[in-house]
């Protein structure tokens, strides 16, 4: 290793100028859960991470290592035990309309229609109907459900539901959009299609993307960074880039060898961790 | 054209009725007791009480009270039922006094009401009141508490305050619960209206029933019975129609409707 000339060199990359394009930020955030055997049981330990805007990351771990948990701290619907969640620089208090969640459980309001789902958001930021009836029809189009604007939620298939959740989640145009496993409950075939065309739709606008799932596959062809986690407590195993080029189409990406390769070194490093517990 | 299996099913209430009309008949020709009219004997009495100025405003009273401890109940008893469903502070102040009032029948707590409020509407209508209460609580509690929080979080990520999450997300999620509890609470106010008539009588639908009773005018007593039952099974009726559509969106009904619209 080359020493430097100058001292002030040393300091210099260790003085390293924030990224501006840092969106979201976690710091040091520990999650401890009171359960009723009387013993705390950390669900997260000292996590951090930084997510560049317009970013896909995922975060991949086994069940229960606290995947969702950091998901709702980002939400701010979870405050931490310890330490802060930020975004563009500002502590995550509550809620807001800046960060929109996709929930695994869909979480849709069955006594509204689709485009009655589609509409809250925008309604709630005081656009009007007619407006937000158009930009909401656009949307259900968007989302591959034209002709289901009058649907109510108990006559839609689990993949529709999941994707009047996106849409919802969409209309309201969030700065980060928060996915914990929405594909998780699909069958394979709905699931593909789906991956597909969240790509399709990301690649459109770019919004960042923090995305909880525990599939190696998903995880390697949808994002730009994946998180591995471990369990028990919930740490931050390794941070892996995803060099792949964009746009990715699934029929050319699962014969490149180097996707291939992400998959099998990921894979491989999931089968080394200590954690030998059930995977539930 | 109706199906056949839909031509049973509206056909069935109708049945029940006239089956249960004449087995009511012939008991009572086979009885042949004084104090048992048959049912056609009853049937006939019916629209000389409705022909009657004097009767029909004592029933409109008694229904006008049941609309009223009914309605103050219903306001009163969703948005508390609610906040009790979705706060502990709330539901651990309010759980114990419900408990305490829950087993007690309302009638029982008449003769200290009248004490305080008399023997007049005011008394009669609060005793309704009561009666109404405690099932829509108990329902819109178990409702607010069954609402899926990740609901409530999508609403949150929207920028609905709390209180707006609960009237626009609690409510309209928790509502079929509710209406359950609306339709019990519909029938024991029919029922305490005509026990609260019964103990203050003074006027109304339970004071006819008793005065005949006590005249020995057996035919009036049964015809009364039949108007107050058919009064239940319309208010019934109409509030079970109501009811399915307003929750027309909610999980798919097996097909047996406890009702007879
Ligand atoms: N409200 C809570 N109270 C107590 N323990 C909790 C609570 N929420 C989560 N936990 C615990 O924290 C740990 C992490 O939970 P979390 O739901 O974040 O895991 P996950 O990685 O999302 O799992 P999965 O992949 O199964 O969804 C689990 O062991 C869970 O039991
Ligand atoms: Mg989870």
């Amino acid at each position: 290793m080359a020493v430097p000339a100058r001292s002030s060199e040393w300091v210099r990359p260790v003085a390293r100028q924030e990224p501006a394009s840092a969106i979201i930020e976690i710091d040091r955030v520990s999650q401890v859960f009171q359960t009723s055997a009387r013993k705390d049981h950390v669900a997260l330990s000292d996590i951090s991470l930084t997510i560049e805007e317009g970013a896909f990351v995922s975060i991949l771990g086994p069940s229960g290592c606290g995947k969702s948990t950091l998901l709702y701290i980002v939400g701010g619907f979870v405050s931490p035990t310890s330490g802060a969640a930020k975004m563009k620089g500002r502590a995550i208090t509550g809620p807001g309309p800046d960060r929109g969640p996709v929930f695994q459980e869909f979480a849709l309001f069955p006594w509204k229609t689709v485009l009655g789902n589609v509409m809250y958001g925008p309604r709630q930021q005081g656009i009007r109907t007619a407006e937000a009836e158009a930009q909401s029809r656009a949307l259900i189009e968007m989302v591959g459900l034209k002709g289901y604007e009058n649907f109510y939620p108990k006559e839609l298939s689990g993949g529709m539901k999941q994707r009047v959740a996106l849409a919802r989640t969409l209309a309201y145009h969030p700065e980060v959009l928060l996915m914990d496993e929405p594909f998780g409950a699909l069958d394979a075939h709905t699931r593909t299609r789906l991956q597909n065309d969240l790509l399709n739709i990301w690649e459109r606008d770019r919004k960042t993307v923090l995305f909880v799932t525990h599939s190696v596959d998903e995880a390697v062809f949808l994002s730009d960074k994946v998180v591995m986690m471990s369990k028990s407590p919930g740490r931050i195993r390794q941070v892996i880039d995803i060099d792949l080029p964009r746009p990715r189409r699934r029929n050319e990406l699962l014969l490149d060898p180097r996707y291939q390769k992400y998959v099998v070194d990921i894979e491989r490093m999931f089968d080394e961790s200590d954690e030998a517990g059930p995977d539930l | 054209m109706m199906s056949s299996a839909a031509m049973a099913k509206r056909a069935a209430p109708v049945l029940a009725c006239i089956g249960l009309l004449a087995v009511w008949q012939v008991a009572s020709l086979a009885l042949k007791n004084d104090s048992f009219p048959t049912a056609i004997e009853a049937i006939r009495a019916v629209p000389s009480i409705l022909g009657d100025k004097e009767s029909l405003i004592n029933i409109l009273a008694s229904l006008r009270r049941m609309a009223m401890g009914f309605g103050a109940a219903v306001l009163f008893s969703i948005p508390l039922g609610l906040l009790m469903g979705r706060n502990a502070a709330v539901a651990a102040f309010f759980n114990p006094l419900l408990m305490v009032i829950y087993p007690v029948p309302k009638a029982a707590l008449m003769p200290i009401i009248m004490l305080w409020l008399g023997v007049g509407d005011l008394t009669k209508t609060l005793v309704i009141f009561l009666g109404v209460s405690l099932p829509v609580i108990y329902h819109s509690f178990q409702g607010a508490k069954a609402v899926q929080e990740k609901m409530l979080w999508s609403g949150a990520a929207m920028g609905l305050s709390p209180l707006q999450r609960l009237v626009r997300i609690v409510l309209p999620a928790a509502l079929p619960e509710i209406l359950t509890g609306c339709r019990t609470g519909l029938v024991l106010a029919l029922i305490t209206m005509i026990t609260s008539e019964m103990i203050a009588r003074q006027s109304g639908a339970g004071n006819i029933l008793f005065n005949a009773l006590d005249m020995g005018q057996y035919d009036t007593v049964f015809a009364m019975i039949i108007i107050v039952g058919a009064m239940g099974i319309c208010l019934d009726a109409i509030f079970e129609r109501v009811r399915a559509k307003l929750v027309r969106w909610s999980e798919p009904q097996f097909d047996i409707p406890l009702s007879f619209s």
